[in-house]
């Protein structure tokens, strides 16, 4: 430990395991290990205690963590750049699972804080709302993810690319539409990176960044999908992304295009 | 020879406005529609008519209380109108106003009413994104407006270079006007530098403070002619012009829109709304800009030409501009959705009538073109230019 209190990195705290980097202030240590006691508790009232108080709403929905948990198990801190902390917790369950969450804190009048909270790795949220609309309008795309390929839908008569999927060419009003595979590669035109878990499929998937990409391919379309790595990720339109479309899913849900910074 | 584009100026008037308190959401102690009979029932005692006479009812965002089964309620002699203005969600409260205007210009209704309600009991939560989030963007975890806005304003900023800071200055004005507002959820409580600065991302590049709140509530208002609104007890506002839709390639496209960072007040729909009301937009006194987010708001103010596009905008987008008695172009100045209340833009019209009334709390001293904008960035747009009695 340097003297002030503050630990200095790369230091392994002796024999515990605890990797330390940056300038981490010694009286975290104690803050954080208790934080992942009393979660591993199940102590409610004093895990949200240790939250951020305007954003307990947001934290709290977050993560997604067993039930059972029987230990916790900080295993390292990191001094960001923001002046934040960022702390990493494993816990374990009854059935011997593991979970990680990485907690961020701030340093406020009241005392040390979790400013935001995310379960690593990253793992793109997995929505049921994938899969064709009841329209059928969109079937070959959805169809075409399933077999591992992009398709997005173009006049066959006078080859306009049409993105969102439409029942007629609305640029020369021909019903003749087809499907061709296109390269999943682009550009990004505009991107969010959202915080807030909106339904309960999002907890354990937030923060994420989610692309439109522009496709050289097929005529500037542009395709959302989420940003693989993009939680952290310095994101900025124009950098070069490619698609990567996942094996369905063994639940008889359908796999989604993703992007990756290229 | 009055101009084709001018039939509509000048012939219409609201004569009545009508509001429940904007209740916490989930909090209201009635209903929907009980709520929005109060409104109406507000707004006709205010116009000083016997609400037996409204003949004509117009709603928008898909309001859960149909226009019949509201007259019904309250006994109305005769129905001669009742129009749902298709899609939007908050983009139709003009068009609203507008197709209301026009049922009296033409003779179709006298009396009619606009309305909308929304309790979180009756709609759910997030009723105002319904049918818009189709799996090619829910099945990327795009579930809700804010994101579609957060999208479309992230490259307004990163690309069209306006600078945050005219987010912040929208958001500023709204919290300002509000600490005047005793009927705004945000009156009491101010909003300084900091506290924005410092709250939380809902999905970057917006913030808590540049969302909208979702309330309980109601809100209508009276449209009736020109003639009779002259005769009745209130000052009338007279709609100029009105003006509603969207430009080319513009919604349903899963993010696929022409004009991306636009609010969606194409070139050919603002030409025709100032052209209509016979007015430039440097004649415009107040206005009451739709904040779903604080970026939509600042591209609507930019389409239509009030705001400078680009890094200009952030010079122009400064609390002393947007705020009254004294700014260059007062906005939201009760407080607006994101610090009076959401009611799906309602009250903005409420506002923008008493703006011309001379009763806001924050009124723009001797304002006589008052001006509403509906629902930035939203499948539909819509705006309605009122003008007092000296501008007809």
């Amino acid at each position: 430990m340097a003297e002030g209190g503050v630990l200095m990195g790369d230091s392994a705290d002796g024999g515990t395991g605890l990797v330390v980097v940056g300038a981490v202030p010694a009286e975290l240590v104690a803050v954080v290990e208790r934080h992942g006691q009393v979660v591993a508790a199940g102590d409610n009232a004093a895990t949200l205690a240790d939250m951020r108080s305007d954003r307990i709403g947001q934290l709290i929905g977050s993560t997604r963590l067993p039930g059972s948990l029987v230990s916790s198990s900080l295993f390292r801190l990191e001094a960001q750049p923001d002046g934040l902390v960022a702390a990493w917790i494993r816990y374990t369950a009854a059935d011997g699972s593991t979970t990680v969450l990485r907690s961020r804190w701030i340093r406020l009048d009241e005392g040390w804080r979790v400013t935001q909270v995310r379960n690593v790795p990253e793992i793109p949220p997995v929505m049921p709302a994938a899969g064709p609309q009841d329209s059928g309008l969109d079937d070959p795309h959805w169809e075409g993810l399933r077999a591992g390929e992009l398709r997005i839908q173009r006049c066959a008569r006078c080859a306009h690319w049409i993105w969102a999927p439409r029942p007629v060419c609305p640029r020369c009003h021909s019903f003749d539409l087809e499907w061709p595979v296109v390269e999943a590669a682009g550009t990004i035109y505009s991107w969010t990176r959202t915080w807030q878990p909106f339904a309960p499929e999002l907890s354990g998937h937030v923060p994420f960044t989610v692309v439109l990409a522009e496709l050289p391919a097929a005529g500037q379309r542009r395709l959302l999908g989420v940003l693989c790595d993009g939680g952290d990720a310095d994101v900025r339109v124009g950098q070069a992304v490619k698609g990567e479309i996942g094996p369905p899913p063994t639940d008889g849900g359908w796999p989604v295009l993703r992007w990756r910074l290229a | 020879m009055v101009s084709r584009d001018r039939v509509l100026r000048g012939a219409a008037a609201v004569a009545g406005i009508g509001s429940t308190p904007f209740y916490k959401r989930g909090t209201s102690p009635h209903g929907a529609m009980r709520l929005v009979l109060e409104a109406i029932l507000a707004a006709c005692a205010d116009a000083g008519i016997d609400a037996h006479e409204v003949d004509g009812f117009v709603s928008y965002a898909n309001d859960l209380n149909e226009g019949l089964a509201v007259g019904a309620a309250l006994g109305v002699r005769e129905i001669r109108w009742s129009t749902m203005v298709w899609g939007g969600g908050g983009g139709g409260v003009a068009a609203a106003v507008n197709a209301a205007a026009v049922a009296v210009a033409t003779g179709q209704a006298e009396n009619v009413i606009v309305y909308r309600a929304l309790t979180e009991a009756d709609d759910g939560r997030q009723s105002y994104g319904k049918g818009h989030f189709p799996s090619l963007l829910s099945a990327h975890g795009i579930l809700t407006p804010v994101q579609i806005c957060a999208l479309r304003t992230q490259r307004m900023l990163e690309v069209g270079g306006v600078p945050p800071s005219a987010l912040e200055a929208l958001v500023q004005a709204s919290y300002h006007h509000a600490q005047q507002n005793p009927d705004a959820v945000a009156y009491g409580r101010p909003l300084d530098h900091d506290t924005y600065a410092d709250c939380r991302w809902v999905s970057e590049p917006l913030r808590l403070f540049d969302c909208s709140r979702e309330n309980d509530g109601a809100a209508a208002v009276l449209v009736t002619t020109a003639e009779r609104a002259r005769d009745l007890r209130a000052v009338p506002a007279h709609v100029l012009s009105g003006a509603q839709g969207g430009g080319p390639d513009w919604s349903e496209s899963a993010e696929n829109d022409t004009a991306y960072t636009s609010a969606g007040f194409h070139p050919a729909l603002v030409a025709r709304l100032w052209e209509g009301a016979g007015i430039k937009p440097g004649e415009v006194d107040v206005v009451q800009v739709y904040e779903n987010f604080s970026g939509p708001a600042v591209a609507s103010l930019i389409d239509t030409g009030l705001c400078p596009p680009g890094e200009e905008a952030g010079r122009f987008m400064t609390l002393p501009n947007l705020v009254a008695p004294k700014g260059a172009l007062p906005v939201n100045t009760a407080g607006g959705n994101i610090a009076e209340g959401f009611l799906h833009g309602i009250g903005l019209v409420l506002e923008a009538v008493r703006q011309i009334r001379g009763t806001s709390v924050n009124q723009v001293p001797g304002a006589d073109v008052s001006l509403l904008l509906g629902g930035p960035m939203a499948p539909l747009v819509s705006a309605t230019v009122f003008g007092s009695a000296a501008t007809l």
